[in-house]
């Protein structure tokens, strides 16, 4: 017998669909099996290159409870493991470090590769004997995790078996060729964290529809109306929201931020926002980008990583510091202005009558193509 | 120098975790038994240099690899 709600109201056409039933947002059970067929099935951000910026950076990750180690080895590739040795099972890296040489575990030191290969038993074999017929170092390297790089993000695919990131996403990163350009982060203040009350696929849904823009950030009226902004929708992909009025920031001697080199007349006033499922959220603009993360901490609780993306480097345009921040700071603003919708609607999931809810047909695609999504990636893990 | 001595050169090495340091007085601790002709314990301390070489990216990993090696009790490693 199937426990569960039944999906079909949701796979349903937005016209007449419902959203996912309450216990996708407040059941621990569900949420467990969400990480598994949803998170761990796909393609999901764990962190960001720019935290591993140089060769022989590690950073330890709990990926919704698994033990995960970004590395950056001597080629400059990023990397990620399971942070667990081979012998014991003990934590090998528990803190952000640099890595001079190997990885070396703090228990009985065996020790890795930033490649993952086991280079090191020390007295497996007995006191001072460093080797043993039995114990083939070939074979217990760290479990490597399907990973990719993109646009800053680390996507990882716990399960191995979703389809390789270009084929997955190979629509988006066709529509998003013209920003395949270096990417700069703006330094400290680039970055945001925001710990929010709610369960994670209420931020990516809020994320990516206009819907809501004009009642919850009525500072964007004065330039950005509801009519300016289109919804953006690849089934069992990605969806989201573009505007036709991205106005530029510009300091008080009227500069303004370089653009990104090469992009088409489409961006002077165009920016796009699209939630790429599960759970990361990307914005680009003509002289800045953004990528959000969304760690789900548990079924009510997720931590929102943000940062921001320039065309040149702090470095070279110190000129620019000022917008950087100011720039940073309208963003804060905005995503802060979220906050109570996503609480609010986590609280409003314990409403044992509530339905899922209805879709605006003309308003909510872009939602309703998330909760679509969802469903399907549990329909799949439920028939397997 | 005399063991004790160099048993608290380690011992400090240790808790100000100084890699450098480590490497230098187990390799001493090895050189000691291995003239004293005591293989098994110039191999147990010559396994703690290298791997704290090995850890710290330090160039006298190749040549403690090199003498376990000899003494067959590892593999040689590429460094």
């Amino acid at each position: 017998m199937n426990k569960h709600s039944p999906l079909s109201s949701v796979l349903a056409d937005v016209n007449t669909a419902n959203g996912l039933p309450n216990e996708h947002y407040v059941d621990p059970g569900v949420f467990a099996e969400e990480r598994q067929s949803v998170l761990y099935a796909n393609w999901s951000g764990i962190g960001f290159g720019k935290d591993v910026p140089e060769s022989g950076d590690a950073k330890p990750v709990d990926f919704l409870g698994m033990p995960l180690l970004i590395v950056r080895d001597r080629d400059g590739e990023i990397g990620v493991f399971q942070n667990t040795c081979r012998h014991r099972g003990m934590i090998l890296v528990d803190a952000p470090k640099k890595i001079g040489g190997a990885i070396r575990c703090p228990y009985h030191s065996w020790c890795y590769s930033l490649k993952g290969e086991l280079r090191a038993t020390p007295h497996v074999g007995g006191p001072g004997q460093n080797k043993h017929e039995d114990v083939k170092n070939e074979y217990l390297g760290l479990v490597r995790i399907r990973s990719h790089v993109w646009r800053d993000v680390i996507f990882v695919n716990v399960d191995g078996n979703a389809p390789a990131f270009e084929d997955a996403h190979g629509e988006l990163l066709e529509r998003w060729k013209e920003f395949e350009t270096p990417l700069f982060h703006g330094g400290d203040e680039s970055s945001l964290k925001l710990e929010v009350k709610t369960n994670w696929k209420l931020a990516v849904e809020n994320y990516c529809e206009s819907y809501h823009l004009p009642w919850v950030h009525p500072g964007l009226n004065s330039y950005s109306r509801l009519e300016d902004h289109y919804n953006i929708e690849k089934r069992g992909h990605y969806s989201g929201q573009g505007t036709l009025v991205y106005r530029q920031l510009t300091d008080q001697d009227g500069a303004t931020m370089p653009d990104f080199p090469g992009l088409s007349d489409k961006w002077d006033e165009g920016a796009e926002y699209i939630a790429l499922y599960p759970n990361v959220l990307l914005g680009v603009q003509r002289d800045h980008s953004f990528a959000i993360i969304l760690e789900p901490v548990d079924q009510g609780n997720t931590v929102e990583h943000i940062e921001l993306y320039y065309a040149k480097s702090e470095a070279d345009t110190p000129e620019h510091d000022g917008l950087r921040a100011s720039n940073a700071q309208l963003w804060k603003t905005v995503f802060e202005e979220d906050v109570f919708v996503v609480e609010g609607m986590q609280k409003g999931r314990h409403g044992m009558l509530f339905d899922g809810g209805r879709f605006s047909p003309a308003m909510d695609g872009p939602t309703h193509n998330f909760h679509h999504w969802v469903a399907t990636q549990i329909e799949n893990g439920r028939s397997e | 120098m005399d063991r004790a001595t160099l048993d608290d050169l380690l011992l400090d090495a240790h808790s100000r975790n100084d890699p450098a340091a480590l490497v230098t007085y187990y390799t001493m601790a090895a050189d000691e038994r291995e003239a004293a002709g005591d293989i098994d314990a110039a191999c147990f301390f010559l396994t703690h240099a290298f791997v704290f070489a090995l850890e710290h990216g330090a160039p006298e990993a190749d040549s403690l690899n090199q003498r376990l090696v000899r003494h067959g009790r590892a593999d040689r490693l590429k460094l």
